[in-house]
């Protein structure tokens, strides 16, 4: 689906796309990224721009988040505009060259993406990267609509390079998926560059005394920063006639929606967007504070400004509970807010009729859950046949979907699967506990952190299954290559790595491949894994279970099987929990179970989940 | 032009987010400002989706429950999950094949709202494949929101790769069972 219409009147970006834009119109000349909900699109818009452009930029899907930063830092020491895009939990796993590139400084503009959850949608956590790189000692933009966001991302590298600090853009899922008509961009040019990295011992090799005045000429950016802010059209205050008791200041998604809400309830409150809630213009933000009995503040996931308040008794939000401490604000909790602090009438909610009868009907859940066909469903379901009794560690990615199959019982962080199932194996020993640990990660997060993992497991003497679920691609993001794929998706030249190669070479001696479309082959190979890693001769057993993931390869399913569920079907629900593929539906009346064929693929995955073998393939003769 | 709120709904594969970038990119080519919140990611796989259209001045992506002018399902079940979104006085627009749950329709009245039932699954069957009932339902909710049947056709086209000719055909259909 191609997102852009062709006509001139406008067009249709989506924030992350926006923010690609709003890059590349500002001279970008590198682009990295490790995708993550809802950071994903922002490289590939890059990448869609580079193309249809023509232009000269280097980008590439890291193999992480640290490794995409580093490369982007080392551009932009070269005196090459950067960029480098994540989501807020990447953010941790780059943290470690965050804090010291505040530091060191930059040359070339470089921007940090790192795209936060309230929520959280698809995330662990809802942590505020704001906050981190208030730690850091980063400055941070706050957009609030795509059209900002593209003017931020330019903003952004602007500052970074007249500072020589790297700097944080900050937007929120509901940003990231925004879709807005924004006006087309002038045709982009690019200069050819004098750029090359020249050495400084000082700076770029600093010992921990020259770190010392680093930090010192860090403090001195951010004061000047700040200085800077003060009188900012960043940071800028809507007028409302009306003065009242009350203020509000708001960043991010929030701003927006606390103007819309405002003007549903007929009320003027002067409202200042904060658009660098680091450093936070606080001589401004005290001055507002000042001419009202009471000031809220709006923000997304946590307080980083309010935080930041040098005064706070009239200050109402996060922290004093005016605000819930956790989720999303979103219309209908700002609405609730503002409207028990307005004295104003209604409720958040829709219309009581409608509220109570959607809570009467009894629906389906409409949680997510693996697409139809998936091969990952397969895997769960063919581990919960042959060791039921097993610990599952899961890991992120669609797969870990599989604790609707109750097949993955943990999941923490990237790569933590291989590591919590040595942790379990080390734990149980102790205890005496016989479970059996199998593990599941997918190709990408495998790459991602799983090998030091794999490697510690190997080398501390471990024991358990490991399910590699490899579809060639990183599939929850919508699609990028990982490092085990031919095609770098806008990247010049990318050879594929062996995962094989890479499992043999940390040590692991039982190593098969299988198919998760042959069920039963994964079954056998399954109970060898589980002797090899019961055995107190063997190790961690390995299974490399490929095949392509059926949304982005839809071609892979060759053999077309066609089932049907027959009339003698009592819609007992067993397969609808065993099996859960989203073609097999319950009629509404609870009375059998029917396939819908518009998502129904033809895998013939679920011929074994009816244990009554109601599920038959359809006869095309009948 | 007065703003319009519309909630589109359905499950992951039925072709939501297409749908919603359909009726958007025609107000966008009719020069209306667009607003949309797509969902991404988690949800998407087989759950509820759920995308949020303004047309208007509005900035903000989000819906407020009770504040929806309109209601698109693909699928009943989450058509009824959606509900709440509208308000009163509002028009409601399913596909589905079966009439709906008994309970609803004296609460819809009660409420003021317009419920329209389109069996745009089984009219995407007649013309061959079940998978354009989203485009069958664009057609229909095309007219509720003030689109005009050719910024429509102009929309497919420039987002629809694959069978141009059958999304057509899905397209009048929709168009034609909405007049
Ligand atoms: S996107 Fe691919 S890997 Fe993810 S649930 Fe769907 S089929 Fe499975
Ligand atoms: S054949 Fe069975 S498992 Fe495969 S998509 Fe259809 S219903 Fe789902």
């Amino acid at each position: 689906m191609s997102n852009r219409p062709a006509d001139e009147r406008g067009q249709l970006l989506m924030g992350n796309q926006a923010i690609a834009l709003g890059l590349v119109e500002a001279g970008l000349r590198v682009g990295t990224a490790y995708p993550g909900t809802p950071s994903s699109e922002i490289l590939a818009g890059i990448n869609a721009l580079k193309k249809e452009l023509g232009l000269a930029i280097h980008t590439e899907w890291s193999v992480n988040e640290k490794i995409a930063l580093e490369v982007a830092l080392a551009a932009s020491w070269t005196g090459l505009r950067a960029a480098v895009a994540m989501k807020q939990v990447g953010l941790n796993v780059a943290s470690d060259p965050l804090f010291s590139a505040a530091y060191t400084g930059v040359v070339a503009g470089l921007v940090i993406i790192s795209a936060d959850d309230p929520g959280p949608h698809s995330s662990q956590t809802e942590q505020d990267s704001r906050l981190l790189a208030l730690t850091a000692k980063i400055p941070v933009l706050d957009p609030s609509t795509p059209e900002e966001a593209r003017q931020m991302a330019a903003i952004a590298l602007e500052l970074s390079e007249r500072y020589r600090l790297p700097v944080l853009l900050r937007p929120t899922t509901r940003l990231c998926h925004a879709v807005q008509s924004l006006a087309r961009p002038a045709p982009i040019q690019q200069h050819p560059l004098k750029a090359r990295f020249e050495k400084d011992k000082k700076r770029w090799i600093a010992t921990p005394r020259l770190r010392y005045l680093l930090h010192c000429e860090l403090n001195d950016k951010l004061a000047r920063l700040e200085a800077e802010f003060e009188t900012s059209p960043l940071n800028e205050e809507l007028a409302a006639e009306a003065p009242g008791g009350l203020g509000i200041i708001a960043s991010g998604v929030a701003f927006e929606t606390a103007r819309e809400v405002l003007d549903e309830l007929g009320r003027k409150v002067p409202l200042l967007k904060i658009g660098t809630p680091h450093p936070l213009p606080r001589e401004k933000v005290s001055r507002f504070i000042e001419r009202f009995d009471q000031v809220l503040v709006l923000e997304e996931p946590d307080a980083c400004i309010e935080l930041q308040l040098p005064r706070r008794n009239h200050v109402r939000g996060r922290l004093d509970g005016t605000v819930p401490g956790a989720g999303e604000l979103t219309a209908e909790v700002v609405y609730e807010i503002l409207a028990r602090l307005l004295q104003a009438p209604g409720t958040g909610s829709g219309l009581p009729e409608l509220e109570s009868l959607a809570s009467q009907l009894s629906l389906p859940p409409g949680g997510p859950r693996l697409c139809p066909g998936c091969a990952h469903r397969s895997a769960f379901f063919v581990m919960r046949k042959v060791l039921h009794r097993a610990i599952f560690p899961g890991d992120i990615g669609c797969y870990t979907l599989g604790t609707n199959l109750r097949a993955v019982d943990t999941f923490l962080d990237m790569g933590a699967s291989i590591t919590m199932a040595s942790g379990f194996f080390h734990a149980n020993q102790a205890l005496g506990d016989p479970r059996p640990i199998v593990a599941t990660i997918g190709d990408s997060t495998f790459l991602h952190s799983g090998i030091p993992a794999l490697i510690n497991a190997v080398h501390t003497g471990a024991r358990f299954v490991l399910l590699i679920l490899d579809n060639a691609t990183t599939a929850m993001t919508g699609f990028q290559p990982t490092a085990a794929t031919e095609s770098a998706d806008g990247t010049a030249s990318a050879r594929a790595v062996s995962i094989e190669q890479l499992v043999r070479a940390c040590g692991v001696e039982f190593l098969e491949r299988a198919d998760p479309y042959d069920q039963d082959g994964l079954a056998r190979l399954l109970l060898r894994a589980h002797e090899h890693a019961s055995s107190s001769q063997g190790g961690v057993a390995v299974l490399l279970a490929e095949r392509p993931c059926v949304l982005y390869e839809p071609d892979s399913v060759t053999v077309k099987v066609k089932v049907e569920v027959t009339s003698q079907c009592d819609g007992c629900r067993y397969c609808l929990e065993a099996f859960e593929c989203p073609a097999l539906v319950l009629r509404p009346d609870g009375s059998r179970v029917d396939i819908d064929e518009t998502l129904c693929i033809d895998c013939g995955q679920c011929l074994d989940a009816c244990y009554k073998g109601f599920i038959v393939v359809k006869d095309s003769t009948a | 032009m007065s703003s319009v709120n519309a909630v589109l709904a359905g499950r992951g594969g039925q072709g939501v987010l297409l749908l919603t970038r359909l009726l958007a990119t025609a107000a966008a080519l009719a020069g209306r400002p667009v607003m949309v919140s797509e969902t991404h990611g988690m949800s998407r796989r087989g759950g509820s989706v759920v995308c949020h259209l303004k047309l208007g001045d509005s900035r903000s992506p989000l819906i407020r429950r009770g504040t929806a002018d309109c209601l698109v399902g693909l699928d009943l079940h989450e058509t009824l999950r959606n509900l709440p979104f509208l308000r009163r006085g509002a028009v409601l627009l399913t596909n589905s094949e079966q009439p709906l749950p008994a309970e609803v329709e004296p609460v819809l009245h009660l409420v003021d709202i317009r419920a329209h039932r389109l069996p745009a699954s089984q009219m995407a069957d007649a013309l061959g494949s079940r998978a354009v009932a989203n485009v069958v339902m664009a057609g229909f909710a095309g007219r509720h929101l003030s689109l005009e049947a050719e910024s429509l056709s102009q929309a497919l086209e420039n987002l629809v790769r694959g069978n141009l000719h059958l999304n057509r055909q899905a397209l009048e259909a929709g168009l034609a069972a909405g007049q």
